[in-house]
């Protein structure tokens, strides 16, 4: 009972809200076990991710490659090394574009759809399981489900195309340096989609049914009501959204990886791959660690960006 | 409550149009999988001419190849025995999936909790470092976590991936339910203050019970999370009998020899198990959300 035997010490003397709100001094000094409530993250995420980066950040600051035994000390040579490659610039410039394409897509289709299926019509208990259909899938098999898309000869998007006349020859979307790159970008941007639905639409409905109401009275316009009214009340949610697709896109790895190869030439190579054939490849694993921070760094200061550019109330003060 | 009014026509549109994007490329796996090569790949040729056959289901399951590899001469490689994997390899996927969503919602909920309602010394720097943690692009990642599972003796057993996976989707477990947990009315835990409940009291009777639908869908979550890793899933599991499902498709998917249908088929039977434990969890958790239980 942490928590209660001083509650009512100087209970008339504040309002309620400011004694037990977030920020509040006073809730914190009498819950004196932080560490019991955290432990169960802060020990796993520390075990295997915090353990594992710090090694990983040891091997970039060393020589370690299969074919040399011993692992001298080089300070900054593998950071310099890797930066100083054509590859990089073109997988940096690659995953950027990547990113900065992905996560607004990803959530500005995902609200659509979520607001879309937000109410009840004939068949809509069928098209909300089927927006679930691209989650279920790892990587792989979306990779093959859109190889066979987007297939030259075979694919359904050239056979429609042919059907109705708009092209002549088939267009080689996967073997062509232009069109690769998208081809990826829809095949990713399908497969993150059900996940911004499903979260946006708990957002939604936790909206209280009275303001869409008053709502609907006040605004005619939908697009208004839902500019002014439902989206500052699920704007938080967009912002983790955003900050979460923004982080998946840009170290994704294993769509990438199965439906190109990085290529055609280095059309479709992101950075997380690039890490993977330094590492694996090439069995440079001072380059590919390094190539990892440098992409941390990288993710970190995007991410601040993003949550400049979006303010929300995440790390607000009191509880909203 | 109708959130607005609509002409059935342009609904019905936007319908088909969700349809087709999303469930488009699974429904050509579902053709692919019943209709030979032989027709998949000529033009001339098409499921209505020739009829479906479930000769590659019957070989995933059974073993018995298709008739039309048992002829002499026939492309003895497109027949990939990994695909017999399939079926074996689900088991373990939903086992380990499972399991880290289970850890998940234990070990994240209260966490999530805590830094949804209150406030710490520490606080800012702790959520910084959950959150940030999964910065690190996995594939430097894999050595290391590599060594720590050997150290453990958990390299080829469920354990080593189930911990992996479990400690991947935490940060987001605990970023999206405090999210949730932040969004309950804070009068109904000043009445809980004032009820005398200590802090895991009102956690566990009234923040639990009112976010039970968010606890779900991020269940969920770290479910497909854990579904649909590879890279960590491949390297920690041992043997053929012990891989998850990933790894023995993307086996598959690499072959560049593997007959498309034998591919589809293995990939339709590594959907079915988890469309149906989709569609039974998003039941719960829609009619959740939507009888209002969460309302703010």
């Amino acid at each position: 009972m942490a928590s209660g035997t001083h509650a009512f010490d100087d209970f008339p003397a504040r309002p309620l809200g400011r004694r037990y709100g977030l920020g509040s001094k006073h809730m914190w000094t009498r819950n004196r076990f932080p560490f019991l409530w955290l432990m169960p993250v802060l020990l796993p995420v520390l075990l295997f991710i915090g353990v594992p980066v710090a090694h990983a950040f040891w091997t970039s600051l060393h020589q370690v490659m299969l074919l040399f035994p011993g692992e001298p000390f080089v300070g900054l040579d593998n950071y310099a090394r890797v930066l100083d490659t054509n590859y990089f610039r073109t997988a940096m410039w690659n995953s950027v574009w990547f990113m900065v394409l992905a996560a607004p897509l990803v959530v500005a289709i995902g609200t659509a759809i979520a607001h879309f299926l937000q109410s009840r019509f004939a068949g809509s208990t069928i098209i909300r399981s089927v927006v679930l259909l691209p989650w279920v899938l790892p990587g792989a098999i979306s990779a093959v489900l859109w190889i066979w898309v987007f297939h030259p000869s075979f694919g359904i998007i050239n056979g429609l195309l042919k059907q109705i006349g708009a092209i002549d020859a088939s267009i080689q979307w996967l073997n062509s340096p232009d069109l690769a790159f998208y081809c990826v970008l829809i095949a990713h941007v399908w497969t993150q989609i059900p996940f911004a639905v499903i979260l946006v639409m708990a957002a939604l409905a936790a909206i209280n049914g009275e303001t869409i109401e008053a709502a609907t009275i006040d605004c005619r316009s939908g697009w208004r009501r839902f500019r002014y009214i439902v989206f500052p009340e699920i704007k938080a949610m967009i912002v983790v959204l955003v900050v979460y697709n923004a982080l998946v896109a840009f170290t994704t790895y294993d769509l990438v990886y199965a439906m190109t190869g990085g290529g055609p030439g280095t059309a479709t190579t992101l950075l997380a791959f690039q890490i993977w054939r330094e590492s694996f490849a090439m069995y440079d694993f001072g380059a590919g660690a390094a190539l990892a921070f440098i992409m941390v760094v990288v993710a970190a200061a995007l991410i601040v960006a993003i949550t400049r550019a979006l303010p929300s109330d995440l790390f607000g003060e009191r509880p909203s | 409550m109708s959130w607005r009014r609509r002409r059935p026509m342009s609904t019905f549109l936007i319908s088909a149009l969700i349809f087709a994007f999303a469930g488009g490329p699974v429904l050509l796996a579902l053709y692919g999988s019943v209709v030979p090569d032989r027709v998949l790949l000529s033009p001339e040729r098409s499921v209505f001419s020739e009829g479906i056959s479930l000769e590659n289901y019957r070989y995933i399951f059974t073993g018995q190849l298709p008739a039309s590899y048992e002829v002499e001469g026939a492309q003895r490689s497109m027949i990939s025995e990994a695909a017999r994997q399939v079926p074996r390899s689900l088991w373990n996927s939903a086992r380990i999936a499972a399991a880290a969503m289970v850890l998940n919602i234990v070990l994240g909920a209260p966490a999530a909790y805590f830094f949804a309602r209150y406030a710490f010394p520490g606080k800012r720097m702790s959520f910084m470092f959950i959150i940030l943690s999964p910065l690190v692009p996995t594939a430097a990642l894999v050595v290391p976590v590599y060594l720590i599972m050997q150290q453990l003796g958990l390299i080829g057993s469920v354990w080593g991936i189930i911990l992996v996976h479990t400690a991947q989707a935490l940060p987001f477990t605990v970023l999206i339910l405090s999210v949730f947990f932040r969004r309950l009315p804070a009068e109904l835990f000043e009445a809980a203050i004032l009820d005398r409940c200590n802090a895991f009291q009102s956690f566990v009777r009234i923040a639990l019970p009112l976010a039970l639908p968010s606890i779900g869908a991020t269940g969920l979550f770290a479910f497909m999370l854990s579904y649909s890793e590879y890279m960590f899933a491949l390297v920690l599991s041992g043997e053929a009998s012990s891989r998850p499902v990933s790894v023995v498709m993307a086996a598959l998917a690499r072959n560049t020899d593997v007959s498309w249908s034998l591919l589809n088929t293995g990939i339709f039977i590594a959907i079915i198990p988890t469309l149906i434990l989709v569609v039974l969890v998003w039941r719960f958790v829609v009619e959740g959300l939507v009888s209002g239980s969460v309302k703010g």
